[in-house]
């Protein structure tokens, strides 16, 4: 069976019969014991059953025998503050530079930024990564080639010492993530700009004699936000993967780097944890995003 | 229906294959107008003419029983190694211009079956609806949603490494943006009077769909397979970035794999990592500019201004 979880645990080979533990006897009593011998439906029962109880599975790689959660739980911390910063910059630059585009639309400086922006975009995450490591941590070394921080740098109560060291170390992952990002939302940001700006209200604000500054940010840009927002919520899975690609490459010890590590150990009940972990994240963005909606759009909080 | 419509049935009946036909052409000639798309257009065709012309511009394959193209592993650039040699000793360029064989392969066959799968998928939503759009468009949902790369990942690692494995997870992670614009599409149309009128006369689903719905779709659909191509481009550089590539061919995501995995670029060994990335980049930029600039002539509301 190819990717059988046993094969990462005991070597390969048979070893001698007479012998109680030898490998394929092992492997035997660890199929059995992980359930593999049963049938799909089974096993999907049997989790569904453990997940009700509060049982998200049984690392067999990471310590192995322990919870999934003991496994999680220290690396999520790690994973929000870099995804959540990471995401909240790329939109924050995004929306600007969108604006800026959508406003210029047909000049030289809306060409250049949105051919800028499609080269970031289409730059692969790990070699942008790569490239970057190259630039600014080998041969000009002022950042860190990666982890989370110095050990011994700063003392346990030093609070001050201890965030900017660990901004000094997520410069570079931060910088890969934004430039990797941001044209998602400034691209979607400019095409929502150009549909209100052809809008009939857009005559009627040029009419009423207001400046073109004053038309664009005080009649489109709020209308034009509104496609960005749902937008955000379907690229939640995108951004989960670009944090993999970082967290594995900066060796960041987050969910990303994580999930990359179980699929390589082939450790099901880890990444099937972290899978449902990530999906229900996407649910609860998409709620949060929702009711966040509702207090943009006045629409639909009426209906 | 019966024997009059079935003789005239066929997807390629002249007028309407023709009108499709002119709608791609007419596609092309503006694309080539506006710079973004004349210059994508013109990169592909150079990363074209370098999978075609492989053999005469990097000579042979790089070949250990021969000795063609091979020299000491990890050497720096040298005159008959412009980018060095990899960890087997095969020279970097010969690798790199071999590789856009591999990269324009998977593109190509991976957006094809994605294609064909969300367009089956988004006319059968759009035009059957009720529970087939159900159905559908909560797969499609699904599909939307999830983590691409983990996901890629996991099919390749639990199927195994293989070109039919990476084209297939691929396509898998891929169709759904497809159908959904297809669905969308197929939604109007099919309210349009001709359609209608095609119903009225006695045409079956089969002629409508094919004959009526489908050449008004397709440029639609030519548009989605162009950024479909980029997406696959990029995917499969990230599985074999990640060691999942095809184990048969060596691609430019596998080449910067093996610098990486020999901790080459602390050594600052740029000649290795950057020319394979650079290429992924062009590549997939341009065909990223092409859908740009295709998207905009689809939307009528970007064509006023």
């Amino acid at each position: 069976m190819p990717g059988d979880p046993s094969r990462t645990l005991l070597p390969r080979g048979g070893g001698s019969p007479s012998d109680t533990f030898n490998t394929t006897t092992l492997r035997a009593i660890l199929t059995q014991e992980w359930g593999l011998d049963k049938p799909v439906y089974v096993r999907f029962g049997i989790y569904l059953w453990n997940l009700a109880h509060g049982d998200w599975g049984t690392s067999i790689t990471f310590n192995a025998g322990s919870d999934v959660w003991t496994i999680i739980t220290p690396r999520l911390a790690s994973t929000l503050i870099f995804t959540g910063t990471a995401t909240l910059l790329s939109i924050w630059v995004g929306m600007r530079l969108g604006l800026f585009t959508g406003w210029k639309r047909g000049k030289f400086s809306e060409t250049f930024v949105t051919m800028f922006s499609l080269v970031t975009y289409s730059l692969p995450t790990f070699w942008l990564c790569l490239a970057l490591i190259l630039a600014f941590a080998v041969a000009i070394p002022i950042f860190p080639t990666g982890n989370e921080y110095q050990l011994n740098r700063c003392a346990d109560s030093d609070i001050p010492c201890i965030l900017l060291d660990r901004m000094y170390h997520l410069a570079l992952p931060l910088t890969a993530f934004v430039v990797n990002n941001y044209a998602i939302f400034s691209l979607i940001m400019r095409n929502s700009l150009t549909e209100e700006l052809s809008e009939d209200y857009m005559v009627t604000a040029r009419a009423k004699g207001l400046s073109e500054r004053q038309q664009v940010i005080r009649h489109a840009v709020p209308n034009a936000r509104l496609p960005v927002v749902t937008v955000i919520a379907l690229y939640i899975g995108w951004v989960f993967s670009g944090a993999i690609v970082i967290e594995a490459v900066f060796n960041l010890p987050g969910i990303g780097l994580l999930t990359y590590q179980a699929i390589q150990y082939r450790d099901y009940p880890l990444l099937s944890a972290v899978f449902l972990l990530g999906t229900l994240g996407v649910v609860v963005a998409n709620t949060v995003l929702d009711i966040l909606y509702m207090f943009l759009d006045p629409r639909v909080r009426e209906a | 229906m019966g024997a009059y419509v079935s003789r005239f049935s066929g997807f390629f009946s002249r007028e309407r294959s023709r009108s499709a036909w002119h709608a791609l052409v007419s596609m092309a000639k503006v694309l080539l107008r506006r710079p973004m798309g004349a210059a994508g257009t013109v990169i592909i065709l150079i990363f074209a003419a370098m999978a075609l012309f492989a053999p005469t511009i990097a000579g042979p394959y790089p070949n250990y029983a021969t000795g063609a193209n091979v020299s000491i592993p990890f050497s720096p650039p040298s005159p008959g190694f412009p980018l060095g040699t990899d960890h087997y000793g095969r020279s970097n360029f010969a690798l790199l211009v071999y590789g856009s064989r591999v990269s324009l392969a998977v593109g190509l066959t991976a957006s094809l079956v994605a294609i064909v799968l969300g367009s089956l998928a988004g006319l059968a939503a759009g035009y059957y609806g009720k529970i087939w759009d159900q159905i559908i468009s909560r797969i499609n949902d699904f599909f939307l949603v999830i983590p691409w790369l983990p996901f890629v990942l996991v099919i390749v690692a639990v199927w195994g490494r293989s070109f039919t494995t990476i084209v297939l997870a691929i396509a898998i992670i891929s169709w759904p943006t497809t159908a959904r614009v297809v669905r969308s599409k197929v939604l109007t149309v099919k309210t349009l009077g001709y359609v209608e009128r095609a119903r009225a006369i006695g045409a079956g689903d089969g002629r409508i769909i094919f004959h009526h719905v489908l050449p008004v779709v397709v440029p639609l659909i030519f548009a989605n397979m162009i950024l479909t191509i980029a997406n696959s481009i990029f995917t499969e550089s990230f599985l074999a970035f990640f060691g999942l590539g095809d184990p048969a061919q060596v691609s430019w995501g596998t080449m910067i794999q093996t610098s990486y995995d020999a901790s080459r670029i602390f050594a600052g060994a740029y000649w290795e990592v950057l020319p394979p990335g650079i290429a992924i980049t062009a590549l997939v930029l341009a065909f990223t500019m092409v859908s740009h600039v295709l998207e905009e002539l689809i939307n009528p509301k970007f064509r006023r201004r």
